[in-house]
């Protein structure tokens, strides 16, 4: 008999119950929404050295949290040959409440073109603090077989900071200066 | 129903756009909408060093400064609200900010803060002509943070409004508006529960704005702080309670709820003056 796993059960009854979540873009919306223009788009994802991390983190002024960094870069015309318009960077940040994937666009001189939020999710604080819930998340986006409610009511409520985020584009801007910039 | 979110303003705005329109004619009204609040943004930002509210801060008493027509609007109105609301409602409160911890320290900050009401017994700490030509005539240090999101949302909403699109809702971290024959689902938080659902209703044609410390709460130097100030005393509003307000737009809504959580009155008269109705959870 297959065994059932409570604890799976117990976190997805969980996080259903979150009173706030939103799919606003896929990853692939998200690279057609920044850059129109771009014809086709090609992970390059990063691994970052010891020394790219240092320099990270002195250009940030941020920890640089992780070496693998999920990227793809926009073309136009043939993938090798075509033109390079820029790179779309993934993140998540978790903040006190919230988990936000984002994307941010980079132009080639690795200045900072557009920040889209992809999926924004809350739940209680200690949902929040625990890696398993964390881990169902981070990285998936709707293609991924991850249904979020119908997401259509806007909330009303005191302002949440956005200050993960912020720090999150800094840390990506000091990342495409180190290791995308041409 | 397309919806777009992008950091702004020191939160998450989201435009959501109830149109059939084509993909490339949304494309458009989204740009429009965001360029409107990355406009508002750069010149009101306290954090910017470039934005009108970092010049107005750093000039020196009795220079003046020529300011962004929309700077202009959001000061006046602010100014206004200050005057009518006897000081409770007061931009000048940015140097408490600062104190506790919540505004990082400006360039130039001394002689702070009074308050605009408190000068405004003798002669205003600022004075904007016409032409949008500011005065700073005695020392203050302001933020915009408890009006400008409001009014970035207004100029989204003209912003769609003048790309053709027949309804949509702006939403900037909790102070929103809503324009079109579509009624948009709309809900409150909990302020004792800050992500469950405190209250759900629909909304047409109107623009909302909620107050309330339970975001931003802690503790400095052992007393309890928030990003809210009390215009006239200077003391951190530390409750559990939030002030909901619905105006004919996003500006007035967002001024107006720091007046209903200073005078604790949900039925305080300068309301209907505003058209405005007030409800407290």
């Amino acid at each position: 008999m297959k065994p059932i796993n409570l604890t799976a059960l117990a976190l997805a009854a969980s996080a259903s119950s979150s009173a706030f979540a939103t799919q606003y873009l896929t990853v692939e919306q998200a690279q057609q929404v920044m850059f129109p223009d771009a014809t086709g788009f090609r992970d390059v994802s990063l691994q970052l050295t010891g020394e790219q991390m240092k320099q990270v983190e002195k250009l940030a002024g941020l920890p640089a949290r992780s070496v693998a960094w999920r990227v793809f870069a926009a073309y136009k015309g043939d993938a090798q040959l075509g033109s390079l318009l820029g790179y779309v960077v993934l993140d998540d940040v978790i903040g006190k409440f919230e988990l936000i994937s984002y994307a941010v666009a980079v132009n080639p001189d690795a200045s900072i073109k557009q920040i889209e939020i992809l999926t924004y999710r809350e739940s209680h604080g200690f949902e929040i603090k625990s890696p398993a819930w964390r881990k169902q998340f981070v990285g998936k986006t709707a293609a991924a077989g991850l249904s979020i409610g119908d997401g259509i009511a806007s909330i009303s409520g005191a302002t949440l900071s956005c200050t993960h985020v912020t720090d999150g584009v800094r840390r990506i801007a000091a990342i495409a200066q180190v290791a995308l910039k041409k | 129903m397309r919806r777009r979110a992008q950091p702004w303003l020191g939160t998450l705005v989201e435009v959501t756009i109830a149109d059939t329109l084509s993909e490339a004619a949304a494309a458009l009204a989204f740009d429009a909408a965001f360029g409107a609040i990355a406009e508002v943004h750069r010149l009101m930002s306290y954090h910017d060093a470039a934005s009108d509210v970092s010049k107005i801060n750093q000039m020196a008493v009795g220079s003046a400064l020529q300011i962004h027509a929309r700077t202009a609007t959001v000061m006046r109105a602010a100014l206004d609200m200050n005057a009518v609301t006897d000081g409770l409602f007061d931009i000048a409160c940015a140097s408490r900010l600062v104190e506790w911890g919540y505004l990082p320290r400006a360039g130039l900050e001394s002689g702070l803060h009074q308050g605009l009401a408190r000068h405004q017994r003798n002669r205003p700490a600022l004075h904007i002509d016409a032409d949008g030509n500011l005065q700073k005539l005695a020392p203050v240090l302001i933020d915009l943070g408890g009006i400008a999101k409001g009014y970035a949302v207004d100029a989204a909403i003209d912003a769609l409004q003048a790309s053709g699109v027949a309804a949509a809702c702006v939403n900037a971290g909790g102070d929103l508006r809503v324009y079109g024959e579509t009624a948009f689902p709309i809900m409150i938080r909990d302020p004792r529960a800050p992500t469950q659902i405190g209250f759900r209703f629909d909304l047409k044609d109107a623009a909302l704005a909620t107050s309330g410390s339970y975001f931003s709460q802690r503790t400095v130097q052992g007393q309890p702080r928030s990003a809210l100030v009390h215009g006239v005393d200077g003391s951190a509003v530390v409750n559990n309670i939030s002030v909901t307000v619905q105006a004919p737009a996003c500006m007035t809504a967002d001024a107006l709820t720091k007046l209903v959580l200073l005078s604790a009155d949900p039925r305080h008269p300068l309301l209907q003056q505003f058209g405005a109705t007030a409800f407290i959870i």
